[in-house]
């Protein structure tokens, strides 16, 4: 973000409040980015479990299947699978949720504050990404 | 300057400009950017490090949390009659079969050379804990970046203020120089 208080003379006074304002959006800027990184990434391995949950509709009941538990896989039963699968569907999609309400309240009070600093500051100020 | 508050960490706050003719007398503009400048400098470096905490957290919570998931897994099985079937990596991309009769101790690698034996349910408190802990710093971490955020782009705006006051007294000067 840069001033860009040209030769125009306007030199508005920045005061505490503003300082503040300008902070908080540049602060708030950052967090949406991390926000919406880990939000991809949620949303990916959600992706995976989906393709996992079908892809095992097909297999045999009664085959075991190599499910990976930290680094060594184990031979589990198909049922077993699926709660295992199921239950961190369900996880994600509460994290998924809770990232995106995040990331929709960031946007409104950045949305907020760029009113009140486009109409304080105008030109001598950049809010865009 | 004036007296620096800081943060819980000790991250000390950047000063703000109210008004630049108060805040700095018109001799000592250039000597005040440059000082602007080396803070912003410090900041940057504290990010830096910061960063590089926040990754290497980053990296180690999904560890813990695989191992922790083994764990609920083992005390999950722990009254199962049938042994566990499992391929387990014996070495990088090598992996071997083995059947684990229900196991109610496990090992801890500590670092530092030192492996401990644990029963499962402490295995999984100890763990837990070393979850929770690792979230804790990373939640600190990020705070710490926020406000260091807010410092460096506080810094910025008073680096470009001073400035534009300067090129505005330098015109104005030469204005007056110019009439004469």
């Amino acid at each position: 973000m840069k001033m860009l208080n040209q030769d125009e003379e306007a030199d508005t006074e920045v005061t505490w409040e503003d300082q503040q304002n300008i902070n908080s959006f540049s602060r708030l800027n950052m967090k949406i980015q991390n926000l919406e990184d880990q939000y991809e990434e949620k949303k990916k391995e959600k992706e995976y479990l989906d393709d996992l949950s079908s892809e095992l509709e097909l297999a045999d009941e009664d085959d075991l299947v190599k499910y990976r538990i930290g680094d060594a896989f184990v031979s589990l039963t198909l049922e077993a699978c699926q709660q295992r699968i199921e239950s961190e569907q369900e996880i994600l999609s509460k994290d998924l949720e809770e990232f995106s309400s995040k990331i929709d309240g960031i946007t409104d009070s950045m949305n907020k504050l760029k009113v009140v600093l486009y109409k304080k500051f105008g030109t001598s100020i950049n809010l865009e990404r | 300057m004036a007296q620096l508050e800081s943060n819980p960490r000790g991250i000390p706050k950047a000063p703000f400009v109210g008004k630049v003719e108060e805040f700095t007398p018109e001799t000592e503009l250039e000597s005040t950017l440059k000082k602007f400048q080396e803070m912003i400098a410090k900041y940057k470096y504290m990010e830096g490090h910061l960063l590089q905490r926040k990754q290497s957290l980053e990296s180690k919570i999904p560890d813990i949390k695989k191992t922790l998931d083994m764990v609920e897994y083992l005390i999950a099985t722990e009254d199962s009659t049938e042994p566990m079937l499992t391929q387990y990596e014996l070495n990088d991309t090598l992996y071997a079969h083995a059947k684990i009769p229900s196991a109610k101790t496990v090992y801890l690698w500590l670092g530092a050379n030192v492996m401990l034996e644990y029963s499962t349910p402490e295995a999984k408190t100890l763990l837990s804990q070393k979850h929770s802990s690792a979230k804790t710093s990373l939640e600190q971490v990020n705070e710490d970046l926020e406000f260091l955020r807010d410092q460096i782009t506080t810094m910025e705006v008073n680096t470009a203020r001073v400035y534009n006051y300067d090129v505005k007294l330098r015109r104005q000067r030469k204005e007056a120089g110019g009439k004469e």
